[in-house]
């Protein structure tokens, strides 16, 4: 079925229930994973069909949960706006709610706008409650369950999803999705400033599947925000270990958690580094340099003289510097290639050592260039063409 | 379980919810009964089985949503009883009908079904979801309905059946046994019942066709009172007759015996054709005998004319015109040999024995036949030639005396 957008599900819903709904699909973030806002989708009516639209008051609400989406059911009456909506859970029809543990539906008020996305979000917690119950059927499970509720850094920000057992092999399968603890505040804005790909909390979650209750089959898996995994450069950049065998959750989750943190500190440091050694080079080649990246010190031009030849360097400092070397690339201003470029040559392999400073790494460049650029020239007029 | 709910209810239901521009829900009444059908199959001697049947009568539509509880879902028993006034003991469910919506209990639904089945004191309280899907264009809609039965395990659904809504030309119409609750049918009953219904409300017609009944069953027990008896009176009077037919079986067994022993005595020569006794005087078929006496059994008819003297002495033979041998089984005792030269006297042989006498029974002729076996066994050991054909035995007359069947 395909969702709906914001604006064609506020055209066709009763203009009395419009505030409610704007308020779920416009700015409605529920759950761990709030990246996306609720979804709506089979907008109806209990009208008969001889109502002129619109009149729809009833609609199918998906909703992100512990890596599953939950379709509910939401039915108003358009001709009573102002009582409070039924649901209907989809297929946990086992799930049932303590009526006097929802305040917003007990205290319906079909004038404040939120109160629908509220009502949700406290269903939600109920049912966050019912799906750990269910894992009751599992000790080892339960174990797990229990053992992450006592950590306090996971504890508070865990969503589980307890499948249905197989009727055939009898097992049970959960799935435990967590929002791992990691600070990106410190990641440079210029890698988060993207509004378009991650409007959101930027937020790293980790779901667990365990396809048996015995847990010889799990599955981690690590979700980032857009503009995080950009941040540390992909999807590809990005391993986490597998699960290990007979391990269980408490340890493998902080580890991933380590992980994650020791990336972010990377991308952090390569920063300030690589800002340390534009600055460095900055005050050694002075006047020589010709313009360098000052977001992400991520580039660096200098235009040097070596007996009357004159040339370019262009300096390219990777994600991960400094333990990733910079990549060096010498250009003459004079003679072009066949293909009508510059002619150029670039060099990945000289003299490096990533525990240099940026003042040290400034003057052995230096040198280096001095012993590069007599072969450099010769290349250039052998080569190219004036 | 089963459940059924009459037309006219099913129908306005859907009328009070199909007119209704939101969800619309009220309360069933009717009763539930208990069945037992027994059952009689090949493979078991019987078995019966219990099942519970709600009929659904009526139905008490709330004006509005929330009539009878609030946001929560908590029931009022003040509203509640102010809905259902006098007929609350009648509920046996609720109802809910909304549009375009699953075929499922809500949130809400539950709640209120959990709290109704505490107050109203009803375990087994059912709820029958009315869902009305449109499709988007509006030119299909369909009624669907489902009856669950919430307080079961998994919400279990139960099959409910409108009577006689089908063909009915094809089968049987149903007579409903909903209760009549009009009180303008009650009114015009009691006005004109008088007419068609005895003090105890029966219909008349019916007490008669049952008197009609109850007569006729007597009747025939009565009957059969009188067969019995009749029967009896047959079965003492056949065991009588069996009696002297062995008394007479026995009595010529003994004659022929001592005939046996006075022809062998005597060792008379048979006598020739000439002196065979005049056709007019015996049945052709049959010749006079001496020894064994024939006595004839009693179901012998009496209107035979003239019958032939019975004798005891053998006539002149002609072995052809007397040796007629009586038709008998191979192996018998009495059976006569073709090769002996028995004929009727004209060289032609004859192998059976007329038997023409009319009104003789089946006993007769077992009579006649042990007879006829032991005298073809006295007869053949002394001389073939000599073998006497039995004739008929002869009629015993009611005054005693042995007449051979006319006729013969």
């Amino acid at each position: 079925m395909n969702s709906l957008s914001p604006e064609v599900a506020l055209s066709r819903i009763s203009p009395e229930l419009r505030p409610l709904l704007c308020s779920v699909v416009c700015n409605g973030r529920v759950g761990l994973d709030s990246s996306s806002c609720l979804r709506i989708t089979d907008l109806k009516s209990g009208c008969t069909s001889l109502m002129p639209g619109p009149c729809c008051d009833r609609f199918k609400l998906h909703i992100p949960y512990a890596g599953e989406t939950l379709k509910w059911d939401i039915i108003f009456n358009a001709k009573d706006p102002e009582l409070p909506p039924d649901f209907i859970f989809g297929e946990d029809a086992d799930f049932l709610p303590e009526p006097s543990e929802l305040p917003h539906l007990v205290s319906w008020d079909t004038g404040k706008p939120e109160c629908l996305l509220q009502l949700v979000k406290e269903l939600l917690q109920q049912y966050h409650q019912y799906q750990c119950q269910r894992l009751r059927d599992s000790s080892r499970l339960l174990f797990e369950y229990g053992s992450l509720l006592e950590d306090p850094n996971y504890g508070r920000s865990m969503e589980i999803y307890a499948g249905r057992k197989n009727s055939w092999t009898g097992e049970f399968s959960a799935r435990f999705l967590l929002k791992l603890p990691v600070d990106f505040s410190n990641i440079p804005v210029y890698l988060l400033k993207d509004t378009a790909l991650d409007p959101g909390e930027d937020v790293a979650l980790l779901s667990v599947s365990f396809e048996d209750d015995e847990a010889t089959q799990v599955f981690p898996k690590l979700y980032l925000s857009p503009s995080i995994e950009h941040a540390l450069g992909g999807s590809s950049a990005l391993h986490i270990p597998a699960f290990p065998s007979g391990g269980c959750l408490i340890d493998y989750v902080p580890q991933v958690c380590q992980l994650l943190t020791n990336k972010v500190q990377y991308v952090i440091q390569g920063y300030h580094k690589r800002r340390e050694y534009i600055a460095a080079f900055l005050s050694h080649f002075g006047m020589g340099v010709v313009e360098y990246d000052a977001v992400g010190f991520t580039k660096l031009t200098l235009l040097l003289m070596w007996k009357d030849f004159c040339f370019l360097v262009h300096v390219d400092l990777p994600l991960y510097f400094p333990r990733d070397q910079p990549t060096l690339t010498f250009q003459s201003i004079y003679h072009f290639t066949s293909s009508g470029q510059l002619y150029s040559q670039v060099q990945k392999s000289y003299p490096y050592s990533p525990r240099w400073d940026g003042n040290e790494m400034a003057k052995r460049a230096k040198a280096y260039f001095k012993s590069f650029i007599p072969q450099f020239q010769e290349g250039a007029f052998a080569t190219g063409k004036l | 379980m089963a459940a059924s709910i009459s037309g006219y209810t099913f129908s306005s239901v859907c009328y009070h919810s199909a007119n209704t521009n939101s969800d619309h829900e009220g309360f069933l009444l009717g009763e539930v009964r208990q069945e037992e059908t027994l059952s009689i199959s090949d493979s078991h001697i019987g078995s019966s089985e219990f099942v519970s049947v709600i009929e659904v009568h009526n139905h008490e539509p709330c004006a509005q949503l929330f009539s009878f509880y609030d946001y929560a879902g908590n029931v009022n028993e003040e509203n509640l009883n102010r809905i259902l006034k006098d007929r609350r003991k009648n509920v046996i469910g609720w109802y809910r009908f909304r549009r375009n919506t699953q075929q499922q209990m809500s949130f809400r639904e539950q709640v209120i079904h959990k709290q109704l089945t505490n107050i109203l004191g009803i375990p087994d309280l059912v709820f029958l979801l009315f869902s009305f899907i449109s499709t988007a264009n509006s030119s299909t809609h369909a009624l669907e309905y489902v009856l669950f039965r919430p307080n079961r395990n998994y919400n279990q659904r139960i099959s409910l059946s409108i009577p006689n809504l089908g063909n009915t030309s094809q089968q049987e119409y149903k007579v409903s046994s909903v209760p009549n609750t009009s009180k303008n049918y009650a009114g015009v009953i009691k006005e004109h019942g008088n007419e068609f219904f005895d003090k105890d409300g029966v219909m008349k017609d019916i007490r008669a066709i049952f008197q009609v009944y109850s007569a006729l069953q007597e009747r025939v027990q009565a009957v059969c009172c009188e067969v019995d008896q009749s029967e009896r009176v047959r079965e003492k009077i056949q065991e009588e007759v069996n009696k002297l037919k062995e008394e007479i079986a026995l009595r010529k067994r003994n004659r022929a015996e001592e005939e046996r022993r006075l022809q062998e005595a005597a060792a008379v020569p048979l006598p020739d054709n000439s002196a065979l006794p005049d056709s007019s005087q015996s049945s052709p078929t049959q010749v006079v005998l001496s020894g064994p006496s024939v006595e004839p059994s009693v179901e012998r008819p009496v209107n035979s004319s003239s019958p032939p003297i019975y004798s005891t002495t053998l006539p002149p033979d002609s072995p052809s015109a007397i040796l007629l041998p009586r038709p008998q089984a191979v192996g018998s005792p009495g059976h006569p040999s073709p090769s002996l030269g028995l004929g009727n006297g004209d060289g032609s042989s004859s192998d059976s024995l007329n038997r023409q006498a009319t009104g003789q029974e089946d006993g007769d002729d077992e009579d006649s036949s042990e007879y006829e076996n032991l005298v073809s066994e006295q007869l053949q050991p002394p001389s073939l030639t000599e073998t006497v054909t039995l004739g008929r035995p002869a009629t015993l007359w009611p005054d005693g005396d042995a007449h051979s069947p006319p006729g013969s």
